[in-house]
């Protein structure tokens, strides 16, 4: 509604750069503009989806916030001298030894706080709202991949594959199609177990095609004849693919084996989905006597041994520029450990991103852990995850920002996650690189207190979030011209306790604790 | 590659079809082919014989039938499990308590027992609509993950007690299962850390839905609003005696009332803005009552058994002639489910014959279809008989369905999901597996979990004694479609499958091939020769695609 309204009254927004809820693309700068996916790049994107919602505060570990943490978390916290330090505020899991020298590589990318304005901790419906990309009050039936192929498949899959286009568009590794990859009319996801241990299923013949049966008897035809004629094409690249480093024997490492196969075996793939279950840690987290031990422990390793060897064999290879990886979970945990030696639901949480050409870099501030937490509190996002969609879509895919906005949002921002890369980036300007800060005074506050922040003439988004990562009100949505701003609030209706305010500019992000009292 | 096939479903307008008929009874011919329909539908894969017999006595008998009051089964066994210091072996476990120390193991095989028992009900059932009923409710009311065996028997037989029984009643009884009480965190849920998420669920999935959201936390038939002061009525209850060592054994769900939120609660203007006072533990009963003040809730629930039963798909015209009248029949029956789903299933629209062969079976519709028509020797010998129905549920939860294990809490996604409905079990790593299966238990046998105990198997030369007339290679396959598919095949297609019993063969050739073993049936080189034969020809009909249909 008000982005129709915004449209109204700006009149011809096309010449200038476009500035929609926040989004600030200027059109012009663009180098090349492409509607769609890039057909002619053969860029690949790797999901690894962490099932059960990973506990982000034992992944990546805010080491400047160790004493609060370890005062609300003390059944689960690592000892201080175990972690493994990447900057001298941020460090990782003591088993993430790999990915550590990812880092200091330029190979590993972090995104801190990722989530979304209204948790769900449903872990189906967070499930779903990741995978199709959809806001929590929004329900949607195909994925964020699936929309985003869909814009220049329409017709997918009637006559495919074809000559142009012999190779599935996307392949799930294990028994199920990712739900990221729904179209509208079929999933582009071709399931992969074994990719040598692909033999030709019979094929049959259609009947009664105007009738419902008939229609059901051709998807199912339709469905094995795509299966056979893909079969052959990812035999033939994997019989040509090789690998140059051994994978640990994890299934996620062996499924990246089969990845890295299958891409230096020429597959015009262009995106692999794998998965690592078990990240519901609501009991034994950790060993007792040993937090570095333990369920959790051990997930980390997995995923950190198997994305190493993966990028290692990416590099042997000389694909690196080709692939980037990104981890996700349908949310983070809460800040207090429970009695059980383990999390419980959470909300925001870090996201990683490997390969050569992601942003080596720690976006975003270690989240803030207050000195009173209560049972369910958790992380409020300071990144909205369908961002970081995007800016893969607008930076590894060329995607254009009309199109990306259609897929996602009209809101959606541009975060530089993906580098150059010794090749054409998507011309996004980044506007100011000048970190935002908030004040906030007084703080603690009972009823009133007032924000200040500096702005360019841009889009802001002033908004409160509670201590459970919801976003509770919205002080401000509007554009606000350069220069330094001061907002009274009014927090009658707030009841007395640890909040977060959140400032969105158009490519910065800034969450900051504060306080109300009685 | 066939590139002219159509993945996607035609509009229906675009279809000459007539305008659908409603839920009058269904008065015209009885053919072999309404009653093979009704019975794929009403129970899992249905046998040649039991098809027959629905033939002879005709729909309003086999609709009797399908609902005829039947004891809920033996309970599982402990059939082979040695160091169960409370249970022997050849008892069941369902009451007992866990020893000391020992509680891993016996979870294991109790665990083992249930869902073994499970697929086991499913195989040996009669025509009966029950378990298939009882699949329906687990998907409607899912559990996940609930480790305590004795937790989901329970559960399961409440699912199938209330199986066509009354609706408001079953909905009242889950609210407060022990293992829903652990799934939808309802254990959680006090007055001082309230829990939404069983009231959110309660509202949106299991009796009214939700509808659009016309309003800041409106949708259309609950609004936010309510789902707090729901959760707050549903406060105070905990399941006991999980995994319990306590020397009786009980377990169940227990009230608290210091847990309960005691307060007034007031609903929205959906539910007539009602006030509840402290009612303590009868308050969640006379919440679900009031619930029940909603049509919308008839509406909601047919809706779901019609896409069980009939096809997903519910345009405005099935909406105002079947779900309409199932809905006003349902109310008029004090919720009771058999009425109107015995109108649905003995209705005219439910015989239009365009919906035989529309639904993609599931991977336990898809094994049963195999196991009972083809007649899947398995031991009955308890332990063996145990392994064997763990090693086929072993085999649906790697097609993707696993019994006591529903992924989302909206049930499979065949049953919710659009655009993929039903076609969600199929892709490029589950169609193999169901080739695998088929090719398996006809050729080689498949054994039971562990390898003790003879192989399940199709016993063809057994199997083809039972048609009506094994000479004649025509009547071979033709019959042997009927058993199997939903749709009669065509003549192309039955010449094709006749090519593959006969390969470039006269009739004749079969005819005197099949006498002369069937008077010599202990020669094994024209057992062998008659076999091979028939295998082939199963093993071809059971990895056409007219096979996955039902």
């Amino acid at each position: 509604m008000k982005r129709r309204h915004f449209l109204r009254t700006t009149g011809s927004a096309v010449s200038i750069p476009v500035l929609l809820n926040g989004l600030s693309i200027s059109a012009l700068a663009k180098p090349i503009l492409f509607n769609t996916v890039n057909d002619e790049s053969d860029r690949v994107l790797v999901l690894i989806q962490l099932f059960g919602g990973n506990d982000g505060l034992n992944m990546v570990i805010p080491t400047d916030q160790y004493d609060q943490l370890a005062n609300v978390r003390s059944s689960v916290i690592l000892p201080e001298n175990s972690i493994l330090s990447l900057t001298d505020t941020v460090g990782l899991h003591p088993r993430m030894g790999g990915l550590k020298s990812l880092y200091d590589n330029g190979r590993l990318g972090i995104v801190q706080n990722v989530g979304y304005p209204n948790p769900n901790r449903s872990h189906f419906r967070s499930i779903e709202i990741w995978a199709t990309g959809s806001s929590t009050e929004e329900y949607l039936s195909t994925g964020w991949l699936g929309r985003a192929l869909d814009k220049k498949h329409p017709g997918y899959p009637t006559g495919f594959p074809n000559g142009e286009y012999p190779d599935p568009f996307a392949i799930s590794l294990g028994y199920s199609v990712s739900e990221t990859c729904q179209g509208s009319a079929a999933n582009y996801s071709m399931t992969l177990t074994d990719p040598f241990g692909l033999t030709p299923l019979a094929e049959g013949e259609d009947d009664e095609i105007d009738t419902l049966y008939g229609q059901e008897l051709a998807y199912l035809n339709a469905t094995i004849a795509q299966t056979n004629a893909y079969a052959d094409q990812i035999l033939n690249a994997a019989q040509g693919g090789s690998n140059m480093v051994t994978y640990p024997d994890s299934e996620l490492a062996q499924q990246l084996r089969n990845v890295s196969l299958l891409i230096s075996g020429g597959l015009k793939t262009k995106v692999y989905t794998v998965t690592l279950g078990g990240f519901d840690t609501h009991a034994n987290q950790v060993e007792s006597g040993d937090s570095t031990q333990g369920k959790h422990a051990e997930l980390l390793e997995t995923l950190s041994s198997a994305i190493e060897a993966f990028q290692n064999d990416l590099e042997e290879l000389g694909l690196e520029e080709r692939v980037i990886g990104m981890t996700f979970s349908e949310f983070g945990r809460q800040i207090r450990s429970n009695g059980s030696r383990g999390t419980d639901h959470g909300a925001a949480a870090p996201l990683l991103l490997f390969g050569s050409c992601v942003n080596p870099q720690i976006l975003g501030d270690n989240p803030e852990i207050p000195d009173q937490v209560q049972v369910q509190d958790a992380l409020p996002m300071q990144y909205d995850f369908r961002d970081i969609y995007g800016s893969i879509l607008l930076d590894w895919f060329e995607m254009s920002i009309t199109d990306v906005k259609k897929v996602l949002h009209d809101g959606v921002q541009y975060l530089p996650i993906v580098s150059s890369c010794g090749s054409t980036v998507s011309g996004q300007q980044v506007l100011s690189n000048i970190p935002v800060e908030i004040e906030c005074y007084p703080n603690p506050f009972s009823r009133w207190t007032t924000i200040r922040f500096e702005s360019e003439t841009e889009w802001v988004r002033l908004s409160i979030f509670n201590a459970l990562g919801s976003e509770v009100r919205v002080i401000s949505n509007q554009q606000f011209s350069a220069g330094r701003h001061e907002i009274p609030v009014d927090t009658s209706g707030l009841s007395p306790g640890n909040y977060f305010c959140r400032l969105q500019l158009e490519q910065r992000q800034k969450t900051k604790r504060i306080v109300k009292i009685e | 590659m066939t590139t002219s096939s159509t993945f996607v479903r035609q509009k229906r307008q675009e279809q000459a079809t007539p305008p659908t008929l409603g839920l009058s009874p269904y008065i015209g011919p009885w053919t072999f082919e309404h009653a093979s329909h009704l019975l794929r539908r009403g129970m899992f894969g249905p046998s040649y014989e039991q098809i027959k017999w629905s033939v002879e006595v005709g729909l309003p008998a086999t609709i009797e039938k399908l609902f005829e009051e039947i004891p809920l089964p033996a309970p599982p066994i402990n059939v082979v499990y040695q160091n169960d210091n409370q249970v022997a072996v050849g008892e069941t476990w369902i009451n007992a308590r866990y020893s000391q120390g020992n509680l891993v193991d016996e979870m294991d095989y109790r665990e083992r027992s249930l869902f073994s028992w499970t697929i086991g009900l499913m195989i040996e059932e009669g025509i009966s609509i029950r378990e298939r009923l009882t699949l329906f409710w687990h998907n409607h009311f899912p559990v996940e993950a609930i480790l305590d065996p004795k937790f989901l028997y329970r559960y399961s037989n409440l699912l199938r007690s209330h199986a066509w029984g009354n609706f408001r009643d079953l909905v009242k009884e889950i609210t407060v299962d022990p293992s829903m009480l652990i799934y939808l965190n309802g254990k959680q849920n006090s007055g001082e850390e309230p829990n939404e998420n069983y009231a959110r669920e309660l509202l949106e999935l299991f009796t009214i839905g939700k509808g659009p959201q016309i309003g800041p936390g409106d949708y259309t038939n609950y609004t936010e609003e309510d789902v707090k002061q729901f959760a707050r009525v549903l406060s105070g209850w905990r399941d006991y005696g999980f995994t319990t060592h306590e020397s009786d054994g009980d377990f169940g769900a227990e009230f608290f009332p210091s847990r309960h939120d005691s307060g007034t609660k007031t609903l929205s203007h959906h539910f007539n803005n009602e006030v509840i006072n402290n009612m303590g533990d009868q308050e969640y009963r006379h919440l679900i009552d009031i619930i029940f003040q909603q049509d919308e809730v008839a509406r909601f629930i047919c809706r779901k058994l019609y896409r069980w039963f009939v096809f997903h798909e519910i345009d405005e015209d099935i909406e105002t002639n079947v779900i309409g009248p199932m809905a006003l029949e349902l109310i008029a029956n004090d919720y009771e489910i058999r009425e109107p789903l015995m109108s649905l299933l003995a209705s005219e629209h439910f015989f239009e014959m365009k919906f035989p062969g529309v639904i993609i079976k599931n991977p336990i519709e898809f094994m049963m279809s195999i196991y009972k028509p083809l007649k899947v020797s398995i031991s009955q010998v308890p332990d063996e008989k145990y392994y064997s129905w763990y090693r086929l549920f072993g085999f649906t939860d790697l097609m993707q369905m696993t019994y006591y294990n529903v992924p989302q809490v909206a049930g499979w996604g065949a049953y919710y999901r659009a655009p993929l409905y039903y076609r969600d079990w199929i892709n490029a790593s589950t169609l193999p597996l169901r080739m695998d299966f088929s090719d398996t238990v006809i050729e080689e046998g498949i054994f039971p979990f562990q390898a003790n105990g003879p192989k399940m198997q199709v016993d063809v030369l057994e199997f083809i004694t039972s048609i009506d007339n094994p000479t004649d290679p025509n009547s071979v396959v033709e019959e042997f479609a009927k058993i199997l598919f939903p749709k009669a095949l065509s003549q192309v297609k039955l010449d094709l499958l006749k090519g593959v019993l006969i390969p470039g063969l006269p009739d004749f050739e079969w005819t005197a091939e099949y006498g002369e073993y069937a008077a010599n049936p202990n020669n094994s080189q024209l057992a062998n020769a008659v076999r091979n034969k028939l295998r082939n020809l199963l093993k071809t009909m059971l990895k056409m695609s007219e096979f996955y249909l039902n």
